[in-house]
């Protein structure tokens, strides 16, 4: 057989033997994008729980629907519309669970939200830094939580994660231009809420 | 004027997504305007502080946890999808589902289609002898799929659901929208090659038409019967010029079909196209390295009547 000129030719290779049935290609396929999934999905949900769980219904949903993939896109696109409509729908369930969230009040009297998580895998020398960075996370942690799922999901998308405004548009089912709009409303909402934050 | 221009498109200029000729002029701009360098600097401040939300990479735990929960899921999956094979005959279905001697008492399946209720009782007393109480006639229903199974705990009983179709027929011309489209059906669906051969080679008389083009591009990559992707290559053959995907499929099939006659039939009708670049990509490693000698020789002769490029 000839060789493998390109990634893109592997990752063509392993789908079919996928749709074929060939369980060992899929395994390979998602070590491929693993942990790609994995960081979004952390990230996204801040809690390595959640995670796991959109990961394992992402990986079972695509192997499920193998068969169904025509090549129409890449695979990394199609992965990843998986993983982000998961995604969106975690988003929208947060969000009306949100509305009776139970909320406790700390020592200095604020109240913060009981279900919020934020992932800190930072710990240094310098505790108070810590902490600031810590109540800097939080609240962006918060004022992203004032986007709509769509527009967190652009943001993410592109600014944490850094895929192309073009793929993010087609993750998403829409066009470059939608996703440019899309990010540009997150962009001023994130900045409304965080105009206090030197 | 200019500086409007600038300020709205400051933020995609920081996310690197501006075209090569408005990134130019945005940084010629920025070179002499204090007001936009300062809004630039703002937007650059905040999205880096943006970061104070850093992406963590998942520790090699999780992702090890997270590979093993999968692997576990996948394996349940396929046990799943095992059932949905078993398609048409119900006889073949009783022969593939092994029943343990253990497993006797009673066996209740009940079947559901459209106002068609069928039961099939078969009852077995401590591996005696199966006495079965025989319903509708096979032939003029045939199973196409197990809905679910289910075994009430702590028994021996066993629920089965099942849907069926009566079988039916149309006539017609390769002109009926009725039959183009059984006939695109049966090319994708049919587990019986002889059939999907016959489908195949009546849409072969319509590549034109998108629908049977797609179902002839789908054969060649897919089925596994090498005479029907044969022939849904020479059908396909004359349209790798003016179709593109035409041609990727081809090319597809050139580089990873399993059987050398289909190969060898894609490397001649990628004759036409053999000056496109992608073409000649794998032209190239073809010819340095491929295991079949005569498409290595071929593909030597295919790229040396090209003119040459740089």
């Amino acid at each position: 057989m000839a060789g493998q000129a390109s990634g893109r030719i592997d990752d063509t290779m392993l789908v079919r033997e996928a749709q074929h049935g060939n369980r060992a290609a899929f395994e390979e396929l998602v070590r491929s994008y693993d942990q790609a999934v994995l960081r979004l999905a952390l990230h996204l949900t801040g809690s390595e729980h959640e995670a796991q769980d959109v990961y394992q219904e992402a990986f079972l949903k695509a192997y499920k629907s193998i068969g169904n993939f025509r090549f129409e896109c890449s695979f990394y696109t199609w992965i990843y519309r998986i993983v982000t409509n998961l995604c969106l729908d975690h988003l929208r369930k947060r969000q009306v669970r949100k509305e009776d969230a139970p909320v406790a009040t700390d020592a200095a009297g604020e109240q913060y939200d009981v279900l919020d998580q934020v992932p800190d895998g930072r710990s240094g020398a310098n505790p108070e830094r810590d902490l600031m960075r810590r109540e800097l996370g939080k609240r962006i942690s918060h004022a992203l939580e004032k986007l709509t799922p769509r527009e967190r999901m652009v943001f993410e998308l592109k600014h944490y994660h850094g895929l192309k405004l073009r793929t993010v548009g087609e993750v998403l089912h829409t066009t470059e231009e939608t996703a440019k709009n899309t990010l540009f409303r997150a962009t001023q909402k994130l900045r409304g809420a965080l105009a206090d934050m030197r | 004027m200019k500086c409007e221009w600038v300020k709205e498109n400051v933020l995609l200029y920081v996310y690197n997504e501006l075209p090569d000729d408005a990134r130019y002029e945005l940084e010629q701009h920025l070179a002499r305007c204090a007001d936009c360098t300062a809004e630039l600097k703002t937007t650059r401040k905040f999205h880096t502080m943006l970061s104070e939300l850093p992406v963590e990479e998942p520790s090699p735990n999780l992702v090890a946890a997270s590979r093993m929960r999968l692997q576990e899921g996948l394996e349940t999956a396929e046990q799943g999808r095992f059932w949905h094979r078993l398609i048409f005959d119900p006889a073949a279905w009783l022969r593939q589902v092994r029943f343990a001697p253990a497993l006797a008492a009673a066996i209740f399946i009940v079947g559901f289609a459209g106002g068609i209720a069928t039961t099939y009782k078969v009852v077995s007393d401590r591996g005696a002898s199966i006495a079965s109480v025989p319903v509708s006639t096979p032939a003029e229903s045939s199973i196409t799929g197990i809905q679910s199974i289910s075994q009430d705990p702590g028994s021996n009983h066993i629920s089965i659901k099942y849907n069926t179709v009566s079988t039916q027929e149309a006539q017609g011309s390769l002109n009926d929208q009725r039959i183009q489209q059984l006939l695109l059906f049966a090319a994708r669906n049919n587990y019986n090659s002889g059939v999907r051969m016959d489908s195949v080679d009546l849409l072969t008389q319509e590549p034109n038409n998108t629908h049977v083009r797609e179902a002839l591009m789908y054969a060649l990559r897919y089925d596994s019967n090498p005479g029907v992707r044969l022939k849904a290559l020479d059908s396909l053959g004359p349209f790798v010029k003016s179709d593109p995907r035409v041609r990727d499929v081809v090319l597809e099939a050139l580089i990873q079909d399993s059987n050398p006659g289909v190969r060898t039939d894609a490397l001649r009708l990628l004759d036409p196209v053999r000056a496109d670049s992608s073409v000649r990509t794998v032209l190239q490693e073809l010819a340095r390295s491929d295991q079949n000698q005569y498409i290595r020789s071929q593909a030597r002769i295919m790229l040396s009547q090209l003119p040459e490029f740089d």
